[in-house]
């Protein structure tokens, strides 16, 4: 059984691994990629303009209310549609575009990522005392400043524990770009287990690799937590 | 401004993108996952009865192969979409596929074969050719067939008055062969291969004839390459190259290769 999980040309081991590094690039550029996507849609949905609210609540509202494997599937077979309309009506183009599943599939899990990121960030944005804010403009500071000075720092411990989890989520959606055949982990597990016919064995592979994945993250948020709570007295 | 760096942008996009109909490369889209027609080796190269054929049959298009791995599920989609120009991946020919792609002639198929343990008198009747000659010598019988399948189409639908078992998968149909259980069973090719390759399926035989859309149009037309329906020049192209192997003996030989058996189907031009 070692023997289908060594490393080369006779076993698993190396595509495997190869896979568990894609899923990890995809996850954190997709993560990163959300992030400020998040930040943009949840100051937008903390602004004075009516239309960027309505935009915003429409974004986090569809998305987070669509399952995430339909998300992936309209992104993926949907986005070559559009640009290939585009292209065919703009420019005369009439031949196939391909976007490559690597980046319809790190766009699909950013948008993912964004909308849950949105409404953490939303949240802390929000848990910062008013009270500060009315402070920070009493002794004359800028819009700019008090954000920069007061809710910015304040967010960013507030935020991380919910980030942890959407690192999580955002960690777990990119099993679901396997049916984009990109070479991820999940993909890969896929494709071992159905060409040696030994299911058990990859899969739980896999398990155990994301796994691993999870913890050193959780890991990491937790000192990043703590890193970013040193300033506060424990409850 | 915005305007002009935005079409700018999707220009760029446009210009590095490959052109994929470029008349000499034919994409194949296959799943990658499904031995031995297509499966991906352990140093991750795509192999298989489809692929070897996928070469040949370009070879024979002067054209080049470029395969593409696509997951089933978005299978039929992504041919659509223009991901890839021709899907071999197994594919089953069908109406209902037919309603959304085209299929060249078939290049394959995998025949239901009865089986029965050594030394039944089963094995002994002979010959057994004709729908009528299998269903004499089943009808006093138990016979088993997977749920769901061609097979327990036949053995249900086509045949009368069978004392038949479901079964929900192929190896609790193997378990209750091996029990005595039921007496004969009806299955693919490609299944009984696997279990004959088991020490437990080491005693079993095949018996009857084997049973194809020649046989009995239940078992259907075979496996064969599904195509967008607006490409009727690539699916003539296809279909000489897959009748000009099938005429000359070379699909027989590949399909020995690969299934142990002769899965070819005669050219039907």
């Amino acid at each position: 059984m070692l023997d289908l999980l060594s490393y080369g040309d006779q076993g698993w081991g190396d595509e495997m691994l190869r896979g568990a590094g894609m899923t990890v690039v995809v996850a954190v550029l997709s993560f990163g990629i959300g992030l400020a996507l998040g930040t943009a849609t949840a100051a937008a949905k903390l602004s004075n303009l009516g239309p960027l609210r309505v935009v915003a609540n429409a974004y986090t509202t569809v998305i987070r209310g669509v399952p995430e494997l339909l998300v992936i599937y309209l992104f993926f077979f949907g986005s070559g549609t559009a640009v290939m309309w585009f292209a065919r009506n703009l420019f005369g183009y009439t031949d196939y575009i391909d976007l490559g599943s690597f980046t319809v599939g790190v766009t699909a899990v950013a948008v993912i990522s964004g909308a849950y990121s949105a409404e953490v960030i939303r949240g802390a944005l929000q848990a910062v005392p008013p009270g500060q804010i009315e402070a920070g403009i009493a002794v004359g500071m800028t819009p700019r400043q008090i954000f920069r000075r007061i809710q910015l720092p304040q967010m960013l411990r507030l935020a991380l524990p919910g980030l942890g989890n959407v690192w999580q989520l955002t960690l777990k959606d990119t099993a679901l770009i396997s049916v984009t055949a990109l070479a991820e982990l999940m993909r890969m597990a896929q494709v071992a287990a159905g060409s040696t016919r030994q299911p058990f064995v990859f899969y739980v592979t896999a398990a155990v690799l994301y796994l691993a994945m999870t913890t050193v993250s959780q890991v990491l948020f937790q000192r990043a937590e703590r890193l970013a709570g040193r300033g506060v007295r424990p409850a | 401004m915005t305007h002009r760096t935005l079409l700018a942008a999707v220009a760029a996009v446009a210009v590095s993108a490959t052109p994929a109909t470029a008349q000499d490369v034919i994409r194949i889209g296959t799943e990658g996952a499904y031995p031995p027609w297509n499966f991906t080796d352990a140093s991750g190269e795509l192999v298989g009865f489809e692929m070897d054929l996928a070469r040949a049959l370009c070879e024979r298009m002067d054209a080049t192969c470029e395969f593409v791995a696509q997951d089933w599920d978005g299978i039929i989609p992504a041919l659509i979409n223009g991901r890839y120009d021709a899907i071999m991946a197994g594919m089953s020919i069908n109406d209902e596929r037919r309603e959304r792609i085209s299929f060249s002639h078939g290049y394959a198929t995998t025949p239901g074969y009865l089986v029965a343990p050594e030394g039944s008198p089963l094995l002994e009747v002979e010959p057994l050719q004709t729908v009528e000659d299998v269903q004499a010598v089943l009808g006093d019988i138990v016979v088993g067939v997977q749920v769901a399948t061609i097979h327990q189409a036949f053995v249900s639908d086509v045949l009368e008055d069978i004392d038949v078992r479901l079964y929900d998968t192929q190896d609790l149909l193997n378990l209750d062969l091996m029990a005595g259980r039921v007496d004969a069973a009806l299955a693919d090719a490609s299944a009984w291969q696997a279990f004959f390759a088991t020490p437990e399926g080491e005693d079993f035989a095949y018996f009857g004839p084997p049973m194809n859309g020649e046989f009995h149009p239940v078992f259907g037309e075979g496996v064969g390459v599904g195509l967008r329906q607006a490409d009727t020049e690539l699916l003539a192209r296809f279909n000489e190259a897959i009748c000009g192997m099938q005429n000359d003996g070379s699909m027989t030989a590949l399909a020995e290769e690969w299934f142990g058996f002769d899965s070819s189907l005669p050219c039907p031009e």
